[in-house]
């Protein structure tokens, strides 16, 4: 757990002070009126970053999360409108996910093929097959059984953070305390190295992307039960959220390093920029440009801490 | 598991044999699909992509990655609509500011890359997003410069003699200089030694930051010189101009055979991949087959290429 907290100290010192100007400027973003809908609101994303942080540990990144999300959620809401129960469609999602995942695990671990070029072809095929077939119409009319997963809203809002901040958790202790946690940092860290001491490595790569897959389905339901119905774009541009907030949360892009509080709070971090712009009064569209300075601070911060190094 | 005597077809065959195929299926299939006008159209509307990956090649041939170019083309094309419109300046000097713009990210990218020596693909997924945003913002996310004069206009509209648009001599121009600077130079030689093995070149003399930033550089001014390109074509300068163009560039040079890891790769191969992407698109419109079965397409393609590459000894050792 210590080399855990201690990579998550500079993320966790930049939210330490959003919070406070935010406490000072903006008290009104601490009532439980504005947490609960922005906790819920992150919940999905947390639970997609999760699973990115365990394949980019790996040494490997998927890009095609994004419309896997929309497959997911787009497949849900139909399941859901065809009257199948909740209890039936959310793991279905899970397992459409997890196919998802697995594909690109058999083409980048299967074949030895890179995990980034494999999955910018799938983001396309499946945005794009998305595209085709719902033509832009939303999946609407979603039965209320689902909606806050049948909770009401003030409950189910925490109820979805819960689930979320469940998942993290198991997450964090599975990469700390099993065996597979620990070959996914040995494969990552060193995969020859790993591969002679016997650790399965492309299994480990190929279960990665399939944990994303799986986790992503599971996002996908808990974003559906927000909304009374399904944008086919959903989902659009949460690659690039989520593998920034495992990056200043400190995992390494070059595999072997990553916890999950860090990449937790990366999450918020990056969450909490939308409506702290809102509340300090600056125009939403620097939210982007804040986004990227940050993603660039870490980089910068990141060299700094390892001089020396040479980057092949 | 290559047999002895049958040497396997070279990336550039196989997408020569690709782009065969695809003419004669078009030709069938596509209305005007082989006529003069539309290969003289596919250059006009193909240009800014074509300008993206050549100047993405090297960059990946030297073992790097850039995914910023298309947002640092939007944040270009801004550029060059508020420097004519709000700040008045004459288009021609708004169109260097656009070509400055670019070479300005590009420096970016390079100085985090080359100095910082940070991974280019962190660098460049928070420039993506930093590029991007700084368009947004200039624009508050709605505001669309139009209304540009009729002589800029005709760079991206006009014709040459014959009917030839002004985008074809461009684009040969880029493609010839490409491939002078990577095959005939011995920048080519170092960026492929530093993608072989970055170490390895540093000791052997290859001044290994001045390359990478060198090809960082080039691949925005590209970037710059496409939005001039764009704005100039479509008439209106936009925040989401060039969207998903990284994604089109990162596809055409792989398809092109060239290698992630670097070191090896070819322009012939970069820019036959981009032609068989391109005329992909031109020929499923014309057959009037829907724009999203094109994008499918082009995912299929980049994973059949991969497939089989990875078949005869794969991407990465």
């Amino acid at each position: 757990m210590s080399t855990d907290l201690r990579r998550a100290r500079p993320v966790a010192l930049v939210l330490g002070v959003l919070a406070v100007i935010l406490a000072v400027t903006a008290p009104g973003f601490f009532s439980r009126a504005q947490l609960a809908p922005f906790l819920a609101g992150t919940a999905p994303v947390l639970v997609v970053a999760c699973g990115m942080a365990v394949l980019m540990v790996t040494r490997e990144v998927d890009v095609s999360v994004g419309s896997q999300f929309a497959l997911c959620s787009v497949l849900l809401g139909l399941l859901l409108g065809e009257g199948c129960p909740p209890a039936l469609g959310i793991p279905a999602a899970v397992a459409a996910g997890a196919l998802l995942g697995a594909v690109n695990g058999a083409l980048a671990a299967g074949l030895r093929l890179p995990g980034l070029v494999v999955t910018l072809g799938t983001l396309a095929i499946g945005r794009e097959a998305l595209r085709w077939a719902r033509e832009g119409r939303f999946v609407q009319d979603l039965p209320p059984s689902v909606q806050w997963l049948g909770l009401g809203q003030s409950l189910g809002q925490w109820a979805l953070a819960l689930a979320a901040l469940a998942v993290a958790t198991a997450v964090s202790l599975g990469l700390q305390g099993l065996m597979a946690g620990r070959w996914v940092h040995a494969a990552g860290s060193d995969p020859a190295a790993a591969a002679t001491v016997g650790v399965p490595v492309r299994r480990v790569t190929f279960g990665a992307f399939t944990l994303l897959g799986a986790l992503t389905g599971l996002a996908a339901a808990l974003n559906v039960a927000r909304f009374t119905d399904v944008d086919p774009k959903t989902g659009a541009g949460l690659e690039m959220q989520v593998i920034a907030a495992a990056l200043i949360g400190g995992v390494s892009i070059e595999g072997g390093r990553g916890g999950i509080l860090g990449v937790s709070l990366g999450v918020l971090l990056l969450a909490a920029l939308s409506p702290a712009l809102v509340f300090l009064g600056i125009p939403p569209e620097w939210e982007r440009v804040l986004q990227g300075a940050i993603v660039l601070a870490s980089v910068a911060g990141g060299t700094r801490r390892a001089p020396g190094r040479p980057t092949p | 598991m290559r047999r002895p005597g049958i040497p396997a077809p070279s990336r550039e065959t196989l997408l020569a044999a690709l782009l065969i195929v695809e003419g004669a299926v078009f030709s069938v299939t596509g209305h005007g699909f082989a006529s003069l006008d539309n290969v003289l159209g596919l250059a006009r509307l193909a240009c800014e992509g074509g300008l993206l990956a050549l100047a993405l090649a090297p960059v990946v041939l030297a073992g790097g990655i850039d995914l910023s170019l298309g947002s640092l083309l939007g944040l270009s094309s801004v550029v060059l609509g508020l420097l004519w419109r709000d700040a008045g300046w004459p288009w021609p000097w708004a169109a260097a500011g656009a070509v400055a713009c670019g070479a300005l990210g590009g420096l970016v990218n390079a100085v985090a890359v080359a100095r910082l020596r940070a991974n280019p693909l962190i660098v460049t997924l928070g420039t993506l997003s930093l590029f991007r945003g700084l368009a947004e913002a200039l624009t508050r996310g709605v505001d669309t410069v139009t209304g540009f004069p009729a002589a800029f206009l005709s760079l991206g509209q006009g014709a040459l003699a014959g009917g030839v648009p002004v985008q074809a001599p461009l684009l040969a121009a880029a493609l010839a200089g490409s491939w002078l600077l990577v095959h005939r130079h011995r920048c080519g030689r170092e960026w492929r030694a530093i993608g072989f093995s970055a170490e390895g070149a540093l000791h052997a003399g290859v001044p290994v930051g001045r390359r990478r930033l060198q090809a960082h550089l080039l691949a925005g001014v590209a970037a710059g010189v496409a939005a001039v390109v764009q704005v100039s074509r479509v008439g209106q300068a936009k925040a989401d101009a060039g969207t998903g163009m990284e994604l089109l560039a990162v596809t055409a040079v792989v398809l092109g055979g060239t290698h992630l890891s670097g070191g090896q790769g070819s322009i012939a191969g970069t820019f036959l991949g981009f032609a068989v992407l391109a005329v992909l698109r031109n020929g499923l419109q014309l057959s009037d087959q829907p724009a999203e079965l094109a994008g499918i397409l082009t995912g299929v393609v980049l994973l059949g290429v991969l497939v089989l590459g990875a078949r005869r000894g794969g991407q990465r050792g």
